[in-house]
């Protein structure tokens, strides 16, 4: 893929942006910074933040208080039309009354931009994407991933700064989505711009992106690869938020400790334990089918519930749940926060 | 960008106070001055007393009851018939479209061009009505000469014209109702009757009083169709308020005293319409009206 | 059997007008038979013709729908993108005023006329006429606003279009049906109007429709003139008649939004 619009464009920072509408604080002075080429994911549950972030960049939204700077350009003061940035959104937001073509020319045309330049980059990011045959159809008359590539080829026309996706792919069925996502993946890096997707799907976040921001409740909780989130997650809300079947959370000894079902292991209560190894004994209490996997879950006596993350699922029986003590996370009770 | 927002809504609200606020504080004014050929058309302040006059002014009051007795009658008459059409029209018949189209030609007609062919139609000895009377054997009806029948043709004119543009609303409202309750109530072996009553009728009452708030304000400032139709006559037996204030300024030039009395229907109609909100209000089903 | 109770309720009268517009007036008091064009003869040659009212309401009708639709855009515009509260306010206030006699203004109006020299100036009309017709409109548009998704709006935005450029290649060409509802409807209230007019207008040659009928009924130029006053609501109706044939579907829609919608 040829992309001649590779030129640096300098690198977003986001400096202790707030938005605050009356008493309610949507985002809690959040500072990141994404390079060019590099695709962050804004990830958390609705309603914390991340979609707030995103508009706040695009200058959909005023800031309650920091800045958004693009390499030495200070964005806050300007409105969305002069801050070349590339949005999908995510309805897509074509104009359902004017063809594929016109809606990604319409902004360029009102510009005043000049006929010929418009058509030679229309031909070619028609092509990039593979959009050609369908120049003179309208929204309506497209699927769901036509649809989203023409809203991408609309971002990428203008050859902007900055990309920004807010959940590029929520409007796709499951099957269509993870094929997309590599191919996604690649036009966004061969840009060569910042790159931020807003996202629910962890497992989209981790698919696109370079680094990942889990937000909770307009804060940042922790930014880092998806390995680290995994294996190392800052506090209580990542780990839990991170990795399907989620977590296992209980009490010992004044401590929170948690544990990833994939680490636990079965064994007969009888059976000898290793060295470093812990167990807990537990009655199975239904087992869940997720195609090539099995998450049993067991009631301790005690009262907890654990869920185990098996090839196949258990024979009845009693069991002991077993695991190695260096998979064990310790969260601070009071706090939330991972201590070891 | 707030600010900029109001900057489009100004020109319009501006526009809608100048016409609507503004005459009203007029009138207030003017109705304290007497500004008549007595005074050579020169506003003279007079206090009181054309609010004096009018409340005993015998023409005012006969008017505001004929004005009322005429809206309340079309639009109770309106309502009915015009629930009746919704209801045929509601109805899955052949040509259906058309006939909704061709039911609301009336409704399009100029109301003062309704009311000439209605004159004519009324006419004594050659219109229609009176030749089919002739024909059976009758003697000839001089429908604007007599009082009651002369009412009587006001209020089928204005429900000729109006009754499709409520059949049109009920319309809407009938098409809101989900066709699962008339099925779930025919289980219940239900007849059409009880449908009507139970479902029907309930489901329809937003729809019934914004067609009844909205007509009876039309209905009391009743005017085109009964200067035309009738003048007022026979004997002022017709006369409406806002033909009487209208004679007031354009026949005997008396401005003040017309103004007292456009305030005063103003006031009546503010009256009639508290009564209306607190209905609004005091429906349970207030919630689903907007 | 209701279908044809409700065709003849509905088209009856207006058959009769047509029907006795075209006989002879001999013919309409009892004798003579026949058919003839003379009664639209009479009044097409009249003096002035009765063409003459058909163009200068259809003049002042389309003043008057430009005004209102260049005033109702913004208005509506702004209050779709009004905070919730402020723009509830606004728009009870607005279908308050949807529902005002326009007949009580008539006095009012008069001096205005009288006093800003506005009387016989058939533009001038187009502002009262505006004036009343906004309620409606606004309604309308908003409702219309209200329906487009805002992500669309933002999406120009972001493609840099300003207020004007949004408005014209965006926003009104998804509207464009409410927008003909509007219309429609203003044309049909300008169309009909008559108190306003009966005061602006005396001048014969300006007078519009509705008062130049109301001036027909009123005169004793003709001895028997019912053939000429049939021949007269022919002429009058049939441009409205027309319309609703034409844009059925929009005049409905428009008319029934107004009134849920308000």
């Amino acid at each position: 893929m040829s992309q001649p619009s590779t030129t640096s464009t300098g690198k977003l920072r986001l400096t202790q942006v707030s938005r605050r509408i009356g008493a309610q604080l949507l985002l809690d002075q959040l500072s990141l910074e994404v390079e060019p080429g590099e695709i962050l994911a804004l990830l958390g549950p609705s309603g914390c933040g991340k979609s707030t972030t995103l508009r706040l960049i695009a200058g959909l939204d005023p800031l309650s208080g920091g800045a958004v700077w693009l390499g030495e350009r200070n964005l806050t003061p300007l409105p969305p039309g002069e801050r070349r940035v590339g949005m999908v959104f995510q309805s897509y937001a074509l104009y359902p009354h004017l063809s594929v073509e016109r809606n990604l020319s319409l902004g360029l045309e009102l510009r005043g931009q000049n006929q010929a330049s418009i058509q030679g980059e229309l031909q070619r990011v028609l092509s990039l994407l593979e959009l050609e045959g369908l120049r003179q159809r309208r929204p309506a008359e497209l699927s769901g991933g036509q649809r989203q590539r023409v809203a991408l080829a609309r971002a990428l026309l203008r050859q902007p700064d900055l990309f920004l996706l807010d959940e590029p792919m929520s409007n796709l069925d499951a099957r269509l989505r993870e094929d997309l996502r590599p191919e996604l993946r690649q036009l966004l890096r061969s840009a060569g711009v910042p790159v931020i997707v807003v996202t629910h799907d962890q497992q989209e976040a981790m698919g696109l992106a370079d680094r990942i921001a889990v937000l909770q409740e307009g804060r940042l909780q922790q930014l880092d690869t998806a390995e680290q989130l995994y294996s190392r997650p800052a506090n209580r809300f990542v780990a839990r938020f991170i990795g399907t079947p989620s977590i296992n959370l209980f009490s010992r000894d004044g401590q929170e400790i948690g544990l990833r079902p994939e680490h636990l292991e079965l064994a007969r209560p009888d059976a000898p334990q290793a060295e470093g190894w812990r167990g807990l004994d537990g009655q199975i209490s239904h087992q869940e089918w997720l195609g090539d996997r099995v998450v049993v879950h067991l009631t301790t006596p005690g009262g907890t519930t654990l869920r185990v993350l098996r090839p196949r699922p258990a024979p009845e029986g009693p069991w002991q749940v077993r695991w190695s003590s260096d998979a064990e996370l310790h969260f601070d009770p009071r706090t939330g926060v991972r201590i070891h | 960008m707030r600010w900029r927002l109001w900057l489009l809504i100004a020109p319009a609200l501006a526009l809608l106070l100048a016409l609507f606020i503004a005459p009203l504080l007029h009138y207030l004014w003017l109705s304290g001055h007497a500004q008549s050929v007595v005074t050579g058309l020169e506003p003279r302040p007079v206090g009181a007393q054309q609010w004096l006059r009018l409340l005993n002014d015998g023409r005012f009051w006969q008017d505001a009851g004929q004005t009322l007795r005429f809206a309340v009658c079309s639009v109770g008459l309106e309502l009915i018939l015009g629930l009746a059409m919704a209801l045929l029209l509601h109805q899955p018949i052949r040509g259906r479209a058309a006939i909704r189209t061709i039911t609301l030609l009336p409704w399009a007609l100029p109301t003062t061009v309704m009311a000439l062919g209605w004159r004519w139609i009324f006419n004594d000895p050659y219109g229609p009505i009176n030749q089919v009377l002739q024909a059976l054997g009758l003697q000839p009806v001089g429908f604007l000469a007599n009082p009651a029948l002369t009412w009587l043709a006001l209020v089928w004119a204005d429900t000729w014209k109006t009754t499709p543009f409520v059949a049109l609303l009920l319309l809407a409202g009938l098409q809101t109702i989900p066709e699962d309750l008339y099925d779930a109530a025919r289980l219940e072996g239900a007849t059409r009757w009880q449908c009507l009553w139970r479902i029907t009728l309930p489901l329809l009452v937003p729809y019934l009083l914004i067609a009844l708030l909205f007509r009876l304000a039309q209905a009391l400032g009743v005017f085109d169709l009964i200067q035309v139709l009738s003048g007022g006559g026979p004997a002022g037996s017709t006369e409406s308020l806002a033909l009487y204030a209208y004679l007031n300024a354009m026949r005997f030039l008396d401005f003040g005293y017309s103004a007292t009395i456009t305030l005063g229907s103003f006031v009546l109609l503010v009256l009639l319409g508290g009564i209306g909100a607190v209905l609004w209000r005091w429906r349970p089903l207030a919630g689903e009206w907007r | 059997m209701g279908r044809t109770v409700l065709l003849l309720w509905s088209l009856g009268p207006m058959l009769w007008q047509l029907y006795s517009s075209l006989r002879p007036t001999q013919a309409l008091t009892g004798v003579g038979s026949g058919w003839t064009l003379d009664h639209y003869r009479q009044l097409l040659s009249a003096e002035p013709p009765f063409g003459h009212y058909l163009v200068n309401t259809a003049l002042v009708g389309s003043s008057s729908t430009l005004l209102t639709l260049a005033l109702a855009i913004p208005c509506a515009y702004g209050l779709s993108r009004l905070g919730q509260r402020p723009a509830r306010q606004i728009s009870l206030v607005v279908a308050a005023a949807a529902a005002f006699p326009a007949v009580l203004l008539f006095l009012a109006l008069l001096e205005v006329a009288r006093d800003w020299q506005l009387a016989n100036n058939l533009l001038a009309l187009s502002l009262p006429y505006a004036g009343l017709c906004l309620p409606l409109a606004v309604l309308l548009l908003r409702a219309a606003f209200r329906e487009i998704p805002l992500e669309l709006e933002e999406a120009a935005l972001i493609d840099g279009l300003n207020l004007w450029q949004r408005l014209r290649w965006v926003l009104l060409p998804l509207i464009a049906p409410a927008l003909a509802s509007t219309a429609l409807l203003v044309f049909i209230f300008c169309w009909n109007e008559y108190p306003i007019a009966l005061t602006w207008l005396s001048r014969q040659e300006l007078l519009t429709l509705a008062p130049a009928i109301a001036r027909i009924a009123g005169s004793s130029v003709y001895t028997i003139p019912y053939g000429a006053f049939a021949a007269a609501t022919v002429l009058g109706g049939a441009p409205m008649i027309l319309l609703l044939l034409l844009f059925q579907r929009q005049i409905i829609s428009g008319l029934t939004q107004g009134a849920i919608k308000g």
